[in-house]
């Protein structure tokens, strides 16, 4: 059985697990629903109670129901580069592509429906509450004055996106930010704004979670970095990321965030501070992990082609795809 | 009337616009010029930035 990797060409993290995946004969098509109707071909016969579905990409051709997993790394736009381009196209394309792989039993990283709700900022940290990992007093608001009151009881705060989006027109990025004690909160009630209490971090953690298997990273703050540079994106050191076990308690909160947002990966982002406590930030539920892999040689690329892997579509389903059939919940992601 | 969060925006910082890999659509992998596998040179990858947590801010909300 074939596994089905959803990712631009360019994308250069999904070659890592396509060499493991190549390393051990499994099948493996790769295509950008982007390619779609130029160079990605589609197919699905709903016929006498059946379906039979191909998906066909640089010339192969694989059947929808000889799927054992897909991975929807970073998929671009369906049809995007069609000869021409619509948004009606896209949303046909849409449909017929995640239609049709949505009615197969291959198991997936991550289910569209699990991922599209992971990616919400304020339900990740109402998850994290939930499963006991701590969490830095946050506000998101578009009340200019809650703004203010939540300033005056934790001085100093950080805003960042809801969103995680970069603004487009022009290309702009949007790192987390000090805000200054003196600061005008006026333009609050122009759009919702997510401050958050600065911790006051001695390291950042990336912690990266395939299924069961966590690998979590740590990149020490450089000891003479400014108080301003608080998003590791952005700042200037280089230091390298080094492995860093995973304290137990932090591990089954963690697996219990992976269990509830329905995830098979995760790459979740921790400020630790003075006293070595793990505050939440984010899940990424399509998190890059290259960059950690690279510099701490922890085998995450293995561990995707390994869960990618494993035989069979049903026995192993995550717990999204057993729900929806209305089976019995495990957590055996 | 512009949105607070936008007060800290800065101009995106563009990845390199030639990589010196090309997809292979035959072995579904990036290679180099020549012919080695982009994926299997760390050095390289460290050097461009091209599995980082920036990279795909473009056009994704996924770091």
């Amino acid at each position: 059985m074939t596994v089905l990797i959803l990712t631009r060409e360019e994308d250069v993290t999904a070659d890592m697990v396509v060499v493991h995946l190549n390393a051990t004969g499994v099948p493996v098509v790769r295509l950008d629903p982007a390619d779609l109707t130029d160079g990605v071909s589609l197919s699905g016969e709903f016929v006498h109670g059946t379906f039979r579905g191909h998906l066909s990409a640089g010339g192969r051709l694989v059947s929808i129901g000889g799927l054992r997993s897909v991975w929807v790394r970073r998929p671009g736009v369906p049809a995007a580069r069609a000869a021409t381009p619509s948004a009606w196209l896209t949303e046909e394309a849409s449909q017929a592509l995640y239609g049709m792989l949505r009615g197969c039993d291959a198991r997936w990283m991550n289910h569209p429906d699990a991922a599209r709700r992971a990616r919400h900022k304020p339900w990740q940290l109402r998850l994290a509450q939930r499963c006991g990992l701590p969490v830095p007093a946050t506000l998101i608001t578009t009340f200019p004055q809650a703004a203010r009151e939540f300033a005056e009881r934790y001085p100093d705060l950080v805003v960042k996106p809801v969103s995680g989006a970069h603004p487009q027109d022009p290309p702009r990025a949007v790192p987390t930010s000090r805000v200054a004690p003196d600061t005008d909160f006026s333009a609050v009630a122009f759009g919702p704004t997510l401050l958050q209490r600065r911790v006051a971090k001695k390291a950042d953690i990336r912690l990266t979670a395939v299924g069961e298997r966590l690998l979590a990273a740590r990149k020490a703050v450089a000891e003479d970095a400014h108080p301003d540079e608080v998003d590791v994106r952005f700042a200037r050191d280089d230091a390298p990321w080094r492995p860093v076990e995973v304290p137990p308690r932090l591990a089954s909160a963690v697996r219990a965030y992976l269990r509830d947002a329905e995830l098979a990966y995760g790459a979740f982002d921790f400020a630790e501070d003075g006293d070595g406590m793990w505050w939440f930030l984010e899940c990424n539920q399509s998190g890059q992990f290259g960059f950690v892999e690279v510099d701490t040689g922890q085998p995450i690329a293995h561990s995707v082609a390994g869960w990618l892997a494993r035989p069979g579509p049903s026995a192993a389903a995550v717990p999204h795809q057993r729900r929806r059939r209305g089976g019995a919940l495990s957590a055996d992601q | 009337m512009q949105p607070f969060a936008l007060n800290y925006a800065r101009p995106a910082a563009e990845l390199e616009a030639t990589t010196p890999y090309v997809y292979d659509s035959g072995r579904q992998l990036n290679v180099l010029f020549d012919g080695r596998i982009a994926a299997r040179d760390h050095a390289l990858m460290r050097e461009l930035g091209t599995t980082t947590s920036t990279a795909g801010s473009k056009t994704h909300f996924d770091d």
